[in-house]
């Protein structure tokens, strides 16, 4: 209205070349894949011995217990607008040797204080990536090897052993499942009351959403970015204590694919990359769902690699999915 | 109004109609322009222009009438085709690459760029093409972000004439300039023009298209009210041809006056960009004041300036006696400003959250207990503002992005409403894509925030709503103020004619 | 800085990759002075060997930064390109590089119609892309390194020529020149810088972004799985997972190299100088026997420096603190002035 021709920018249009029509097939097809792939899967696993048997399911639910608590990080900066943290899986190793050094000084002491080394190697990380808008898939990248090259100097890159086993009361096993998993389920739930019942969730959101907007509206981007990373390396130094506990000693070598599974889960959990959107216990469904399939593909004899590989086309495909259902809204 | 078509005509419009739904945007204009020729074209918000140069520019085809290049009649159907038709267009949101250099940007993206780069010969070109448009004095392998938006508005011109085009359109090229700056663009086409290439000229600057256009063409609600030659026609007439009739419902009603009081704000020596210096306002609680220009006339600056978002604004910005520190937004919020951008897509609202999360966005801490939020006061407030703003609170769980403009509007400054800590209220285009009923509820809230004391600044390009709204005006050209007026003392010639030529205003020490 | 013409303050930042290299270069002539070891001829071999493929990689990664995306299946695609010219090596060693490259022509093809044509960010399709470019790479080796019975390419590969080269770092450095020769003398170039610099003012000014970012894609898919044959036949292995470090070396020489994150900078000879500034410090750590950990220290850290001044908003708030500080400046200087005035 205002402004007469200078309304709009008259020129290229500028969303990307496919147009209307051909989103919607594509769509169309992606999704009809899907259904497939969903009906071939449930074929299997109705055809594969012993995948509805009681200690398949208990297997598949155990295995999600790790990675849960990572991807609810990985959740809460995908949905701030950071993309992700590369770094989460090694502060999960990290916080892991952490614990088991602190555990000389007793178990309570050693949880209470990996957490909030957990939480601070996040904020720090999260501050800068808020306040100075730096990069956050490079920044991360780069603190894996600050970590790396760290911990060798710390602990001479050696295992770090526990001093004694009063700890492992954290491996029992209670109605079939070990205690990881309801842990997991204990971050999943704090996860989603933060990001639903608080103040800073809604931030968050907001930030995600409109990171421009959020600036515009005064909201401290410094605070809020350190809130988010520091939530999420709090969420991977409780599931270090675990791992640490899990293999009674820890080591670098503990990071594994946890990062990448992570963020595997968070995207198949229906995450928007661009942030705004998702939630953390929908992220717990994405990463049943990878176990699932995995587990299935596990139990029919295909290799690791065959896993891997379906676990990154499963991503690529929900990403543009999750992408294109998003951009058909009415305006 | 000529009858007959010029046959020497670089391009010509045959009385085209162009309808979007069931606005008739465009209805039967001829338009022609000949070889050499300067020709402007004038009319004010929703008069047609920009359907207009759509169609000329092959972004938007003609329902009726036909279309004429160079004597042969053409469809223009794609901004590809309307290069090779000899079409160039600069628009206003510049299409230059501040990170390449001015030669790269001149040959960026040609339809008949060779692949391989020949130096010496685009050397030899881009100089040509350089001095042409009076840039003699500029080194070509400077990057373009080092120009001024006249510097780069003349190397997109540039670009345009090294295509070969006859027809140059040129959409508010000025807007943003400095005098001097738009010195060099006025001799820019006007060797343009000399060649023989013909330039459309689109603007609101009526001196300016005295100055440098031969003919002007006024469109009012999508018809042609004339043509004619800058020669045989004054200012004060152009201004009557866009405005149309007065009705006489316009004639000034004083709105109501806020509580009246101390002053609340003070803002002296603002200087923003490259053009703003010296900017004061004296702003009383419960006041209404309107920053009166066209686009272009820094009050977008000035708003973002006393908002926190320009980081390189200087000055002084007082509210009750405590001063703002500018470049922060954080810092602005805290002192007691709410901040209404003109983008409400861009920087405004969270299109994917829901109304009711947009609309308690600024008042989290008032509903929460502790870290936690309250859910029930949050939904209680969330449905008082619905209510304030005129939405059907069963839509508050919808996500922005499905309400119409109008509405989304309505939430953007709903957010702001009842709450104590705002003391100073900026809105930039209130009701940009509103219609009148919406304008009508807007000013209604906008009104009712003022009378809790409230001290509003807002700037807009339309002039029924500067007069609708505002207590006190101040009208700015080029990024100073040329008016000061209260309400009682405008009308919309005044106004318009300020904003158009008006003179800058002496600052005071 | 502020007061530099632009024309020389691009120089300085232009020459910032070779100012680097040259610091490091004396560093590293510095050697025998401030340690127990010395140099010779050989540490310039050695250099020139480490950054033959990683310096592909770096290419490859620099190239879509440029474009102003992400490409984060390089790594990937160098353990998949490995693989399958080992595999397919058996006999002509060509013919696996070859299957490698076309191999990368339709993983770039794939990602970068995705990226182009539906609008999604690089960042989520490459990465999906790495995680199922290892998970193929896995398949086919059987999740175990897979050896290369043909010696004799890895032989003729890394023989000496003129003291400090090798056919591989002679690859290398062909196919850098290759890309800047391309970069430079045609077109593309400038639409490339163009599309990483302001994608909406290209596409307004007629450049065909989607086909830039299709060919984007595919360069740095060819590219990096070049980079993995050549590898793999050096060491007569394909292993399935590179790891982490390759994308650390390759981003943090594409930045020193004067590539930025934000889009539409860099050039190929930057990169090159950037690849050979941290391949001569990581030698320059293995005279001096510093210990792994160190270098990873150095290179993280490094990375880390790069980003923060990368960073936009530090920028601004420089940007700011800079202008008001002469603001307060001024008008402190002016009430000095006019108390002064009227003391007169």
């Amino acid at each position: 209205m205002s402004g007469g021709v200078s309304g709009t920018a008259v020129g290229a249009p500028e969303h990307a070349a496919a147009s209307r029509g051909a989103r919607r097939i594509i769509l169309l097809i992606l999704q009809g894949l899907v259904a497939v792939a969903a009906l071939v899967i449930l074929a299997g696993a109705i055809t594969t011995q012993g995948f509805f048997s009681l200690d398949n399911v208990q297997a598949i639910l155990a295995s999600v217990g790790f990675v849960g608590m990572v991807a609810v990080g990985m959740t809460v900066i995908m949905i701030s607008g950071s993309f992700v943290s590369m770094s989460l899986g090694t502060q999960a190793a990290v916080t892991a040797i952490f614990f088991i050094w602190a555990l000389k000084f007793g178990v309570a002491p050693a949880i209470a204080t990996t957490i909030v080394f957990g939480l601070v190697i996040g904020a720090i990380q999260g501050y800068a990536i808020g306040a100075f808008g730096a990069n956050p898939i490079v920044l991360t990248i780069a603190v894996v090897a600050v970590i790396e090259g760290l911990v060798v100097v710390f602990s001479s890159g050696g295992t770090q052993t526990p001093p004694d086993n009063a700890y492992t009361f954290l491996n029992d096993t209670h109605f079939g499942l070990p205690l990881s998993f309801y842990v997991m389920l204990g971050v999943v739930a704090i996860g989603e009351l933060i990001m639903r019942r608080t103040r800073f969730g809604k931030q968050v959101y907001m930030v995600g959403d409109n990171p421009l907007a959020a600036y515009v509206a005064g909201l401290p981007m410094g605070k809020i970015g350190a809130g988010v990373f520091g939530l999420a390396g709090a969420a991977a130094a409780v599931a270090g204590i675990m791992l640490g506990a899990y293999n009674q000693g820890a080591s670098l070598l503990l990071t594994g694919s946890l990062t990448y599974d992570a963020i595997a889960a968070t995207l198949v959990g229906g995450t928007l990359v661009s942030g705004g959107k998702g939630s953390v216990w929908k992220t717990l469904v994405g990463a049943l769902v990878i176990a699932t399939i995995t587990d299935l593909l596990l139990l029919r004899g295909y290799s690791n690699g065959v896993q891997i590989m379906v676990k990154g086309l499963l991503v690529i495909v929900v990403v543009i999915v999750v992408h294109l259902r998003s951009q058909g809204r009415p305006s | 109004m000529s009858e007959t078509v010029d046959k020497t005509a670089l391009i010509s419009l045959e009385t085209v109609s162009r309808s979007f739904g069931a606005i008739r945007a465009v209805d039967g204009v001829s338009f022609d322009l000949r070889p050499g020729e300067i020709h402007a074209l004038c009319g004010h918000n929703g008069a047609g222009k920009s359907t207009v140069v759509k169609m000329i520019t092959g972004l938007v085809q003609p329902d009726e009438g036909r279309i004429v290049v160079s004597g042969s009649e053409s469809s223009i159907r794609s901004p590809q085709e309307a290069q090779e038709l000899g079409i160039a267009f600069v628009d206003q949101e510049l299409s230059v690459v501040p990170i390449l250099s001015v030669a790269d940007n001149i040959q960026l993206g040609g339809v008949s760029e060779p692949f391989f780069n020949r130096p010496g010969k685009t050397r030899g070109r881009v100089r040509e093409l350089l001095d042409m448009v009076g840039l003699q004095g500029l080194d070509p392998s400077d990057p373009v972000s080092g120009l001024s938006m006249g510097g780069r508005q003349l190397v997109e011109i540039g670009r345009a004439l090294g295509r070969d085009a006859r027809v140059l359109v040129l959409d508010e090229p000025t807007a943003t300039l400095s005098t001097a700056e738009i010195e060099h663009v006025f001799s820019a086409i006007r060797s343009v023009a000399a060649t023989g290439c013909g330039v459309i000229f689109v603007s609101h600057r009526l001196d300016e298209v005295l100055e440098l256009c031969d003919r002007v063409t006024v469109l009012r609600d999508g018809k042609l009210v004339d043509t004619a030659d800058t020669s045989a026609i004054d200012v004060d007439q152009l201004v009557s041809m866009m405005l149309g009739d007065v009705p006489p419902a316009a004639a000034p009603s004083l709105p109501e006056q806020g509580r009246a009081g101390r002053t609340a704000v003070e803002v002296s020596g603002l200087a923003v960009g490259a053009r703003t210096r010296g900017f004061w306002l004296k702003g009383d609680h419960g006041h209404v004041y309107a920053l009166a220009g066209q686009v272009g006339c820094g009050a977008t600056e000035i708003l973002r300036a006393i908002a926190g978002l320009e980081p390189t604004a200087t000055g002084n910005v007082v509210i009750d006696e405590r001063r703002l520190s500018l470049g922060s937004p954080e810092s602005a919020v805290a002192g007691g400003v709410s901040y209404l951008s003109n983008d409400r897509k861009g920087d405004g609202l969270f299109l994917g959250l829901t109304a009711e999360e947009n609309l308690v966005s600024t008042r989290l801490d008032d509903v929460s207990r502790g870290p936690l939020l309250n859910m029930a006061s949050l939904k209680k407030a969330a449905v008082g503002l619905a209510e304030t703003i005129g939405l059907a609170p069963e839509r508050l769980p919808e996500p922005a992005e499905n309400f119409s403009g109008g509405n989304q509007q309505k939430i953007f400054i709903g957010r702001t409403l009842d709450r104590s800590e705002t003391k100073l209220l900026l809105l930039d285009e209130p009701t940009r894509g509103v219609d009148v009923k919406g304008r009508m509820e807007i000013h209604k809230l906008v009104r009712d925030a003022a009378r809790d004391g409230t001290t509003v600044i807002f700037a807009s390009t339309e002039i029924d709503e500067i007069l609708d709204l505002a207590d006190d005006i101040v009208t700015m050209r080029s990024g100073l103020v040329v008016g000061r007026h209260p309400r009682s003392e405008v009308d919309a010639e005044l106004l318009l004619g300020e904003m158009t030529h008006g003179q800058p205003e002496k600052v005071p020490a | 800085m502020s007061r530099l013409s632009p024309s020389v303050r691009r120089r300085i930042s232009g020459g910032a990759p070779f100012l680097i290299f040259g610091l490091v270069i004396l560093a590293f002539l510095l050697v025998p002075f401030y340690s127990t070891e010395a140099i010779s001829p050989f540490n310039g071999y050695n250099t020139l060997q480490s950054a033959s493929s990683v310096g592909l990689l770096a290419l490859a990664v620099g190239i879509s930064m440029i474009a102003g995306e992400f490409d984060l299946s390089t790594v990937g695609m160098y353990a998949l390109g490995g693989m399958l010219a080992v595999k397919f090596g058996g006999s002509s060693p060509v013919l696996g590089v070859l299957i490698g490259m076309a191999a990368g022509v339709v993983v770039g093809a794939i990602q970068g119609g995705i990226i182009a044509k539906l609008g999604i960010s690089s960042v989520p399709v490459t990465l999906g892309g790495y995680i199922a470019l290892l998970g193929l790479t896995n398949v086919i080796s059987g999740g175990e390194s897979v050896a290369y019975e043909n010696f004799n390419v890895g032989l003729w590969l890394d023989q000496e020529v003129l003291t400090y080269f090798s056919p591989r770092s002679l690859i290398m450095l062909l196919a850098f020149v290759g890309v800047a020769a391309l970069l430079r003398w045609t077109r593309i170039g400038r639409d490339l810088r163009a599309v990483g610099g302001d994608r909406r003012a290209a596409r307004a000014a007629g450049v065909r972004t989607d086909r830039l970012l299709i060919g984007t894609f595919i360069a740095t898919a060819v590219i990096s799985a070049l980079a993995g044959a050549l590898l793999s036949f050096s060491i007569a292995t394909a292993k399935p997972d590179p790891g982490g470090s390759p994308l650390v070396f390759a981003v943090t020489a594409a930045l020193l190299g004067g590539v930025t994150l934000a889009g539409g900078r860099g050039t190929a000879a930057g990169i090159l100088a950037g690849v050979l500034s941290l391949s001569l410090l990581e030698e320059i750590f293995v005279i001096v026997a510093t210990p792994d950990y160190v270098s990873n220290l150095v290179l993280g850290g490094l990375l880390i420096t790069v980003v923060a001044f990368d960073a936009p908003r530090l920028r601004d708030r420089a940007i700011a603190l800079r202008s008001r500080a002469a603001a307060r400046r001024i008008s402190t200087l002016q009430s000095q002035r006019i108390r002064r005035e009227q003391q007169r």
